[in-house]
C-alpha cells in the first residue's frame, strides 16, 4: 500500500490516508474496485458493508469473488479477497442493511469519510440523511452500462443527494395492464402481477381481473382458486388466456375507439401436444405452442416450490428460471391475444427485471475517481470536489471523464438538508389510510424510517409501537387531518424532520395521480393552471370503474428485489431501459446523442446554471446516470 | 494447460458463460461478446497498471491474454499490483499474477511469457490482434509502434506515473506514430503538433525523456531530486511557449509509483477502448488520451 512507502504521497497526505476511518456502503460492482483501491492507496481503517450474496451474474465485473464464492456473503468475500495483496489492513464486514437501526448516529460518527456504492435510491438518501445529520463528508457515485458519475455531498457545502428531485420509476395505468395492453411491456408486467395473484401474498386489496372466480357461489381471490383446482396447469391455462379474455370480451364499452380488442385463441390451442422449447436458446423468440408448454411445465414446477414453502407465499424473481419462465410465457400469450410483437426470454428478463447492463471497466474508472476524490477531501479542497461524469463516448473536444465546472452549492428549499424544509402535499384525504400514507408517502416516497407524525400538534402516526394509536386503518380525514393541516414529521433515526403542508384534492378518475408533492403552495399553483390549461389528451378514459384503495398505479418495480443493478445510479428504471437500447443500437460514433429522457434534476440543473451557460456542462449533464 | 478448462472461441456459448456474461451482453449483445471471443491480447508489462488491464479483459471474456514480463516483484507493487498475493514465493511478476489472472475467468488462456521483448523477433507482434504495452522504455514502444503499423496489429501504450496518467493509441493505422508523438530529441515541442497543445502532453513528454536519460521512472526515494530534473526538462519548453513555469507545481508531489487510483483508471480506459476495438466500434478520431488527476478529468486527443 502506498502510504506505507514514504516519498510517494505527501507527509500530511500520507498520515491522512493511514489514519482516517472509512466506511465502505456496498460490495458490488463499484465497491469491489474501490475496496481494492483504498486498499492498495494504503487506507487502513475499514469498514464495508453489505446485505447481498454473490450471484453468477455479478462475475463479470465484481471481481473479488469467482465461482466458489457463489451464494456467500459479499462484504466478507471481498474482505478476504484483498487480504491476499495487502494483509496489513483492518477491514471489518459486515453483513447487513445500512438501514437498520444497528448502524445509527454513533456507528457512523466512527467515520472520517462514507462512501456509497448502491443500488438503490432508498438506501442512497437514507446514508446521505445520516451524514448530513452527523456532517460527514459523502461521496456518492453510481454506473450504468458505459457511463457513471461520482459527486461528493457535505453538509452546507455542496448539494446533497436530494437537494434536487429525482425522476420516478415508470408506472403504468392500472386499466392498461389490466385490459388494454398495447405494448410488450404491459403484458410483462401484467405477467409478473399475476405471478404474485396466483403464488404471492393473498392479498384481496387488487386482483387482476374483474372475474369471479367461481366455482362456489362467493367471490375468491385468484390465489384461492389456484388452490381450489390444485393448480391444474391445463385450467389455469384456459382460465387465464380464455375466460377472462371472453369475460372482457363481453364488456362492449372496452374496446370503443382506437382500442385493440384481443382475440380468443383458437379452443385447439388448449387441446393441442405440448412441444419441446427448451432447446431454443434465450435470444430466440418461441413460438405460441412453445410459450404453451413453457407455461404448463413452469406451472408445475412453481406449484412444487410452494409446496416446499408450505403453501406460504413466492416473492417473483427474475433469477429464478421457472418464475422468470412463467413470465416469459404468460405474457407472450397474452401479447399474443392481443396481437402485440412476442419477445425473447433475454429481452423480457431485462424488462422484468430492470436490468441494468454494468460493465467492469465503467466500475473501475469511476472507483478510481471516488479515491482522487477521497484524497482531496481528506486534506481539505472541497472546491476540488466537483461531480465528474464519465460519458459513453468523448464529447466534440475528445472529453470522456468530464467535470462540473464548480462544485454546487446546497438547495436552500431542500427539504432533507435545508433547516427550514417544508414541502406541500396534495392528496385526497378521503381517500388514503394512515396506514398508505406512512408507507407510500413517508416511507416509500420520502425515504423514512420510523417517522413520528403530529398534525396540527396531535400525534397521528408513533414510530413506539407502544403507542397504540389505532388509527391506522382510518383515512386522513377520520383522524382529524383537514385541508390545510399541518404535519410535523419526525425520523428519529435519521435524526432527520420535515414539515407537511396538505392541500385536499379530491381523486376525480383513475388516471389522477394518487398524490403529489410540491416544494411550496406556488409550484402547486402553477402546476394547477397548466394542468387547466393543457385540454385533456387522455384517450384512455378507463370505462372500469375503480373498485379498490389508491394504489392504482402499478409501479414497474412491483416485487422486484434490490438484487438488479448493482452498480446504478438510480431507481429510474424502465426510462433507462430505452436509453440503453438506444445505446446498444448505436453504431456511429461521432453523433453526440440526446438522451430521449431528461429528468426533472437535469433540467432543473440546466436552469440554475443558466447564467454559466457553458456548453460543457450541459454537455455532462446529458451523460449523466441520474 | 490452461486451455483444458476455458470454453473461448470453442463453438457456441455455454449456458454458463451466457450467465456470467449476462450484464455486458445486455450491453454490446451477444455479436459483441463472440467477437471478443475471438480476440488475443499479447500485454507487456505486470505492474499496477498490467494487472488492471489483465483484470479488465480478462472479465470481459477475450480468447486469450499472453502476460509478459521478464522483471522481478518489487515492493512498489503493493501500490498497484493486486493480482500478486502478498505471501508469493514467485519471484518473476508475470508467473506471480498467473493464478489470481487465471481465477478471474476460467473461460480465457491465460498464458505467461518471461522474454523481454527486446529478444523478441520482429514478426512476434503478428501473432496478436492486439498488443498492449506498459513499463517498457520509450526506445522499446517507438519499436513496437513501427513492427505494430507493418503488421497492422492494433497498439495500445500505456503509463501511469503516480495519480497522472496517459495512453497512447494506433488502431486505424492513419495517425501520428507513437515516436513522431512524443519525440525523443530536445525539442518537446514542434510546429506540426496542433496549436492547441495540451498541458498534460509537456508532462507526459518530460517523463518519458526523463526515462530516456535516467534509464527509470521517477521513484519516491530520489524524489527531490527527480522533481528538479523533471522541471529542468519541462521549464524551458514552457518559457518558449510564454507559459508560466508554475503551472505543474500541484503535479509534481504526486507522479511516483504506479498508484491505484489511476492505473484503475487509466486501465479501464485502455481496456474499454481495445474491447470496443474488438467489437468494431473503435474510437479513433483520436490517438492520445490523458487522465489529469489535478484537474480530474479524461480527454482524447489527435496529436
Ligand atoms: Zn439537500
Amino acid at each position: 500500500m502506498a502510504a506505507a512507502i514514504a516519498g510517494v504521497f505527501q507527509p500530511e497526505m500520507q498520515n491522512l490516508i493511514k489514519e482516517s476511518k472509512v466506511l465502505l456502503v456496498g460490495a458490488g460492482g463499484i465497491g469491489c474496485e474501490v475496496l481494492k483501491n483504498l486498499v492498495l492507496t494504503g487506507f487502513s481503517e475499514l469498514e464495508i458493508i453489505d446485505l447481498d450474496t454473490i450471484e453468477v451474474s455479478n462475475l463479470n465485473r465484481q471481481f473479488l469473488f469467482n465461482k466458489e464464492s457463489v451464494g456467500k456473503a459479499k462484504s466478507h468475500v471481498a474482505k478476504t479477497s484483498v487480504l491476499k495483496f495487502n494483509p496489513n489492513v483492518n477491514i471489518t464486514s459486515h453483513l447487513g442493511d445500512i438501514m437498520d437501526t444497528k448502524y445509527g448516529v454513533a456507528f457512523f460518527n466512527k467515520f472520517k469519510l462514507v462512501i456509497n456504492a448502491l443500488d438503490n435510491k432508498k438506501a442512497r438518501s437514507h446514508v446521505n440523511r445520516m451524514c448530513l445529520s452527523c456532517d460527514i463528508p459523502l461521496i456518492e457515485s453510481g454506473t450504468m452500462g458505459y457511463s457513471g458519475q461520482v459527486e461528493f455531498i457535505k453538509k452546507g457545502v455542496s448539494l446533497c443527494y436530494e437537494c434536487l428531485p429525482k425522476s420516478e420509476p415508470k408506472s403504468y395505468p392500472m386499466c392498461t395492464i389490466r385490459n388494454t395492453p398495447k405494448e410488450p411491456i404491459h403484458c410483462i408486467v401484467w405477467a409478473k402481477f399475476l405471478f404474485g395473484q396466483l403464488f404471492g401474498e393473498s392479498d384481496e386489496d387488487v386482483s387482476v381481473d374483474q372475474t369471479v372466480y367461481d366455482g362456489t357461489e362467493t367471490k375468491v381471490s385468484a390465489r384461492q382458486w389456484a388452490e381450489i383446482i390444485e393448480y391444474d396447469p391445463k385450467k389455469l391455462l384456459e382460465k387465464i388466456f380464455y375466460d377472462d379474455i371472453k369475460y372482457l370480451l363481453s364488456m362492449e364499452s372496452m374496446y370503443t375507439g382506437k382500442k385493440v380488442k384481443p382475440v380468443l385463441l383458437e379452443p385447439s390451442f388448449f387441446e393441442t401436444e405440448v412441444v419441446e422449447y427448451r432447446h431454443v436458446l434465450d435470444s430466440e423468440v418461441l413460438t405460441l405452442e412453445q410459450c404453451k408448454s413453457m407455461f404448463l411445465d413452469c406451472i408445475v414446477s412453481i406449484k412444487q416450490k410452494l409446496d416446499i414453502c408450505q403453501n406460504k407465499s413466492l416473492v417473483w424473481d427474475k433469477d429464478d428460471d421457472d418464475f422468470m419462465n412463467f413470465v416469459v410465457s404468460s405474457s407472450n400469450i397474452r401479447s399474443a391475444i392481443f396481437n402485440i410483437p412476442l419477445k425473447s426470454h433475454f429481452d423480457i428478463k431485462s424488462l422484468a427485471g430492470n436490468i441494468i447492463p454494468a460493465i467492469a471497466t465503467a466500475n473501475a474508472i469511476i472507483a478510481g475517481q471516488i479515491v482522487i476524490h477521497a484524497l482531496r477531501i481528506l486534506s481539505g479542497k472541497y472546491e476540488r470536489c466537483q461531480s465528474v461524469f464519465l460519458r459513453e463516448l468523448p464529447n466534440h473536444k475528445g472529453q470522456i471523464l468530464v467535470k462540473d465546472k464548480f462544485l454546487q452549492k446546497p438547495n436552500p428549499k431542500c427539504m432533507v438538508c435545508s433547516t427550514d424544509g417544508e414541502i406541500v402535499l396534495s392528496i385526497d384525504i378521503n381517500n388514503i389510510t394512515v396506514k398508505q400514507f406512512e408507507e407510500l408517502i413517508l416511507k416509500k416516497k420520502l425515504n423514512m424510517v420510523a417517522p413520528d407524525v403530529l398534525v396540527d400538534g396531535r400525534m397521528i402516526i408513533s414510530s413506539d409501537e407502544d403507542d397504540e394509536l389505532d388509527l391506522y386503518e382510518k383515512t386522513l380525514a377520520e383522524a382529524g387531518v383537514n385541508h390545510g393541516s399541518r404535519f410535523s414529521v419526525d425520523d428519529y433515526f435519521q435524526n432527520y424532520s420535515i414539515k407537511i403542508m396538505l392541500q385536499h384534492k379530491e381523486k376525480a378518475q383513475e388516471e389522477d395521480p394518487d398524490f403529489e408533492i410540491f416544494g411550496n403552495l406556488e409550484e402547486l399553483n402553477t402546476a394547477e393552471k397548466n394542468n387547466e390549461a393543457e385540454p385533456e389528451e387522455n384517450d384512455e378514459d378507463c370505462l372500469i370503474e375503480k373498485d379498490e384503495s389508491c394504489v392504482e398505479r402499478v409501479d414497474d418495480d412491483l416485487s422486484t428485489s434490490d438484487e438488479q443493478a448493482h452498480d446504478m445510479v438510480t431507481d429510474k428504471k424502465q426510462e433507462d431501459d430505452s436509453v440503453i437500447k438506444e445505446d446498444m443500437m448505436d453504431s456511429d460514433p461521432e453523433v453526440i446523442k440526446v438522451d430521449q429522457e431528461i429528468s426533472n434534476e437535469e433540467i432543473l440543473a440546466m436552469k440554475r446554471k443558466a447564467d454559466e451557460a457553458s456548453e460543457d456542462i450541459n454537455e455532462a449533464k446529458k451523460s449523466r446516470v441520474d | 494447460m490452461a486451455s483444458e478448462i476455458t470454453n473461448n472461441g470453442n463453438g457456441e456459448m455455454s449456458k454458463e458463460e451466457r450467465k456470467v456474461y449476462d450484464r455486458q451482453i445486455r450491453l454490446w449483445g451477444y455479436d459483441g461478446q463472440k467477437k471478443l471471443r475471438e480476440i488475443k491480447v499479447l500485454l507487456i508489462g505486470m505492474q499496477g497498471l498490467g494487472a488492471e488491464i489483465a483484470k479488465n479483459l480478462i472479465l470481459s471474456g477475450v480468447n486469450s491474454i499472453t502476460l509478459k514480463d521478464h522483471t522481478e516483484v518489487s515492493i512498489l507493487d503493493c501500490c498497484s499490483q493486486f493480482l500478486i498475493p502478498r505471501d508469493s514465493q514467485e519471484r518473476n511478476r508475470a508467473k506471480a499474477s498467473m493464478s489470481a489472472a487465471q481465477k478471474l475467468n476460467p473461460n480465457v488462456k491465460v498464458i505467461v511469457d518471461t522474454t523481454p521483448i527486446e529478444q523478441n523477433v520482429d514478426s512476434f507482434v503478428t501473432s496478436f490482434d492486439i498488443v498492449i504495452a506498459t513499463e517498457c522504455s520509450p526506445t522499446t514502444y517507438k519499436r513496437l509502434s513501427e513492427l505494430c503499423r507493418k503488421a497492422k496489429v492494433k497498439l495500445f501504450i500505456a503509463d501511469v506515473y503516480g495519480l497522472f496518467g496517459y495512453f497512447f493509441q494506433d488502431v486505424n493505422f492513419k495517425h501520428n506514430l507513437y515516436g513522431e508523438v512524443f519525440l525523443d530529441n530536445d525539442k518537446i515541442y514542434t510546429d506540426s503538433l496542433p496549436a492547441k497543445i495540451p498541458r498534460p502532453y509537456f508532462l507526459t513528454s518530460a517523463l518519458l525523456k526523463f526515462q530516456s536519460e535516467s534509464n527509470r521512472k521517477p521513484n519516491p526515494d530520489t524524489c527531490e531530486e527527480d522533481v528538479e530534473e523533471l522541471k529542468s526538462i519541462v521549464n524551458p519548453i514552457l518559457d518558449q511557449l510564454n507559459i508560466g513555469n508554475n503551472i505543474f507545481d500541484e503535479y509534481y508531489g504526486e507522479l511516483f509509483c504506479e498508484l491505484s487510483p489511476t492505473t484503475s483508471i487509466i486501465g479501464a480506459m485502455v481496456s474499454q477502448t481495445a474491447i470496443k476495438n474488438a467489437m468494431d466500434k473503435p474510437i479513433e478520431k483520436y490517438n492520445v488520451f490523458f487522465y489529469d488527476h489535478i484537474e480530474h478529468e479524461g480527454q482524447f486527443h489527435l496529436l
